[in-house]
């Protein structure tokens, strides 16, 4: 069953757009679902989360951050015109909908992606929605696009300083994050939290939204391989009870995860992650050097 | 014709296997099966009871008319060609999936045992003939021409959905597809076969294999949609709308953990998670597929059933040491007897009585220690026939940087919990009424899905009862509304 790339383009640094025709997928979708996609013969299954869709016309966006193999190869190797072997879903539980009133929806880097079909349904639901994006600057995405879309939309941005690598982009990220919320909870009231984003940016987040109190619905990541609940491999501690994120999730009350055992989780693949940081820092140089 | 009383020959013909050395070292098939001398030799053995009373197709969940196919490999020993398509048009009026079941059915509890041969020396090895027909007859493009003599003339008499792309949906849409209806397989995953192709290791049943058998059926009109979750990407009700029956064989898939201390350390593996990555994913491949899979040098694999039974023999081809800890005695185990028999050749040991109570990790959240307590057997035995246990209150702690659980799997709950009307037992099969039709009308279901795990034949003997069910249903419906 192909599923043509009828566009690819890239929106800022390894932020890669495709927007794909997938009419079963774009049917169905629902703000907070996601779906599987292969792209190689030998490839892996990743999840990846539509960003827009057209029911009539058959097509979905996705927006991948090139963080490791599949997703560089991908950005490398695929070109409008090409198929991706599979699309499996929509996949997850949708998001709730219902009227809060006012929604503080935070992105981290990429997690912006998932925001955005939740933010803007919220909006169209009678929510005031605003929005914040926690990223580097060259990796702001999508600021146009959330300026339509909700109340207010918030980029609070930092540049890259020279030598820096993942673990220092993450501390960036979790203090920038951390003060911003702060900042924005102190000022004002709140009716709702999201957050998406790397687990230990959440976590922080989590720990500052717990003082006020608020509601919070957290959209999580582990590592999945099948996604429908034949596996255990995406398995969480909610409420203490052990969840599948792919059937039970993505979105999970803030207030039951157990966050430090995610964190534990997502770092299993540490020499991976070496890796994928490696290529990112020559990336960055590469970057530097045309600029 | 009379048949001459045949001397009865007490010994089975063997069938080679694979040296264990050579083995261990990669997935390729381990049994290499008869070729079409040997067949023939162990096919003379067969006593050809009659077909009304041969207790070896009462032992056959799908009855498959076992004497008359054996019969067919002796009548034209001749003309080996013929031999195998005349055995091969008999096994498939009964069973579309001959080189799977000859590879995976436990024959020694069904066809075999039955066997009346087994009274007087070794069972006749239906299996293997039945797999050697199989196998001979893709090699030699014989499958073919049955196939085009069996394409049904009339299509268009309805239209089935079948959900589920294992054994009992493969069937199911097989035996409609012959019988001239219009049938579409939604499968979730991005190939067909069910634990055929992510669960059952390629070194017992190579995937190559399983495609062709696929094949077949779209060679007869099935169309297969992957990337289809049933509940997500369409719901039950859609389906409804469009076909005028639908079966359900979405399987047991879904994996039971321990819920005990330190399930969520790194290296703790579902079996279904291990062999999905293995099988499905090709990870014994890495970096050549890009599928990762982490296996350490002690691997312990609890459990004693087939999934555990390929959980271990996998770990240990990716070069790991493996125990599989049961918390039963040798004489409970489940898996197939050939399967424990090939796992203590190629060196996976065997604990006993020890019941997993808690998984210890190192200060990196890996696990390096499992906890368990001894038990011991009463004389009392429980529904299933197994001797209870009760624990000794004695512990004893096992290393292990790897650990593989394999205590069971539950149906999958997607189904079930979008379309409220469909009832469900509290173990998460669906209800069924004697003809395999759900609460729904116009849903029939069948294989693990209602069974809980079972096996590969019972799945394939309800797909091929509901296709009946449906195929009936529909023309009573038909009749309702003319
Ligand atoms: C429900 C869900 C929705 C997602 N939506 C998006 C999206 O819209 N856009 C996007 O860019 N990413 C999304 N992700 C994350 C995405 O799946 C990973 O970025 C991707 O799998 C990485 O693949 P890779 O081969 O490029 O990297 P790998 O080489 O596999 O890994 C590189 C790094 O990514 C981490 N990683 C691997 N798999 C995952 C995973 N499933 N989730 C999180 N981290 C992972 C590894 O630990 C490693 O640090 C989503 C994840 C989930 C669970
Ligand atoms: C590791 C292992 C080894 C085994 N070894 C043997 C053996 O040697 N001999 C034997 O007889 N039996 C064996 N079994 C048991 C046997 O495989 C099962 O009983 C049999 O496969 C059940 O068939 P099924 O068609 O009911 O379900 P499955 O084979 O489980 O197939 C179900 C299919 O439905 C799909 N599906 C599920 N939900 C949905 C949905 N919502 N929408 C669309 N598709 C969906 C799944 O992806 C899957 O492809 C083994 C089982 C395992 C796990
Ligand atoms: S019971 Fe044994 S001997 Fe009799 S027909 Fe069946 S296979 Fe042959
Ligand atoms: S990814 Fe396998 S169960 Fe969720």
């Amino acid at each position: 069953m192909p599923y043509k790339i009828l566009d690819k383009k890239e929106l800022a640094m390894n932020e890669v757009w495709y927007k794909i025709h997938a009419p079963h997928v774009a049917k169905k979708v629902q703000p907070g679902q996601f779906v599987i996609v292969r792209a190689f013969p030998n490839g892996e299954r990743i999840p990846l989360t539509p960003v827009t869709w057209d029911r009539d016309e058959g097509w979905i966006t996705l927006i991948t951050f090139v963080r490791g193999k599949t997703t560089m190869r991908m950005a490398n190797e695929l070109k409008p015109g090409d198929e991706l072997l599979n699309v499996a879903g929509p996949l997850g539980n949708p998001a709730p909908m219902k009227k809060f009133g006012k929604i503080l929806a935070i992105g981290m880097i990429t997690g912006i992606v998932e925001v955005f079909p939740i933010a803007k349904a919220w909006q169209e639901a009678g929510n005031e929605v605003t929005t914040l994006h926690v990223s580097p600057n060259p990796m702001v995405i999508l600021k146009e696009e959330f300026e339509n879309a909700v109340s207010r939309h918030i980029v609070e941005g930092f540049d890259l300083q020279p030598g820096w690598g993942m673990n220092e982009i993450a501390q960036e990220l979790v203090k920038r994050a951390v003060a911003k919320v702060k900042e924005l909870l102190e000022n004002e009231h709140f009716d709702m939290i999201l957050t998406v984003g790397p687990a230990g940016g959440q976590k922080a987040v989590f720990n500052v939204v717990k003082e006020f109190g608020i509601p919070m619905h957290a959209d999580l990541h582990p590592i999945m391989v099948d996604a429908t609940g034949m596996c255990g491999a995406c398995r969480v501690t909610v409420g203490g009870e052990v969840k599948f994120a792919c059937i039970d999730g993505p979105g999970f009350d803030a207030y039951k995860v157990d966050w430090d055992e995610l964190i534990h989780r997502s770092g299993f693949y540490a020499p991976m992650e070496r890796l994928a940081l490696e290529t990112y820092l020559k990336q960055l140089q590469a970057q530097g050097g045309e600029q | 014709m009379v048949r001459k009383r045949p001397k009865l020959i007490k010994e089975r013909v063997p069938t080679p296997e694979r040296p264990v050395e050579e083995r261990v070292k990669s997935f390729v098939e381990v049994n290499l099966g008869y070729d079409f001398a040997s067949a023939v030799k162990e096919a003379e053995r067969c006593l050809q009871c009659p077909v009304e009373y041969a207790p070896c197709i009462k032992g056959c969940p799908v009855h498959i008319n076992i004497p008359g196919f054996i019969g067919k490999l002796v009548e034209h020993r001749d003309d080996p060609n013929k031999a195998v398509k005349e055995a091969l048009r008999v096994i498939w009026g009964d069973n579309t999936l001959p080189a799977v079941t000859g590879r995976v059915c436990p024959q020694e509890e069904q066809c075999e045992m039955n066997c009346v041969m087994g009274k007087v020396g070794d069972p006749i090895n239906i299996g293997k003939l039945e797999r050697f027909v199989a196998d001979y007859a893709r090699k030699h493009s014989i499958e073919d021409e049955l196939l085009a003599e069996m394409r049904p003339s009339v299509c268009g008499k309805g239209k089935v959905a079948v959900v589920g792309a294992g054994p009992a949906g493969l069937t199911c849409a097989g035996e409609l597809a012959k019988l001239g209806y219009d049938v579409t397989i939604y499968e979730a995953l991005h190939k067909p076969g069910g634990v055929l192709i992510y669960g059952i290791p390629e070194f017992r049943l190579p995937k190559e294999i399983l495609d062709k058998e696929i094949a077949k059926l779209r060679e007869l009109g099935v169309e297969i949609k992957l990337d289809h979750v049933v509940g997500k990407t369409v719901t039950l009700e859609e389906l409804l709308e469009e076909y005028d029956a639908v079966f359900i064989g979405t399987g047991a898939g879904t994996p039971k953990l321990l819920n005990i201390p330190g399930i969520l350390l790194d290296r703790i593996y579902s079996a279904n998670e291990f062999l999905t990555r293995v099988n499905l994913m090709k990870a014994y491949k890495f970096p050549e597929y890009d599928e990762p899979i982490a296996v350490g040098k002690k691997t312990i694999v609890i459990g004693a059933g087939n999934t555990a039974m390929d959980a271990a023999r996998s770990a240990l081809r990716l070069g790991s040491e493996v125990t599989i800890a049961y918390r039963r005695g040798r004489e409970d185990m489940t898996a197939r007897i050939e399967e424990i028999q090939h796992a203590e050749e190629e060196g996976v040991k065997f604990e006993f009585f020890l019941n997993p109570v808690e998984f210890i990790g190192d200060e990196n959240g890996r696990v390096k220690a499992v906890k368990f307590e001894k038990m011991k057997p009463l004389e009392e035995r429980d529904k299933k026939g197994k001797r209870k246990i009760v624990g000794t209150g004695e512990y004893v702690t096992l290393e292990a940087d790897t650990v593989i659980i394999a205590i069971g799997l539950e149906p999958n709950r997607i189904i079930s919990e979008e379309a409220t009307g469909l009832k469900v037992n509290p173990d998460g099969t669906l209800v069924v009424d004697e003809n395999l039709m759900t609460s729904i009308p116009g849903v029939f279901a069948g294989g693990d899905a209602i069974r809980g795990e079972a096996t590969v034949i019972l799945a394939m003997g309800d797909g091929k009862r509901a296709a009946k069910a449906i195929c009936d249903y529909i023309e009573k419906k038909r009749k309702a509304n003319a």
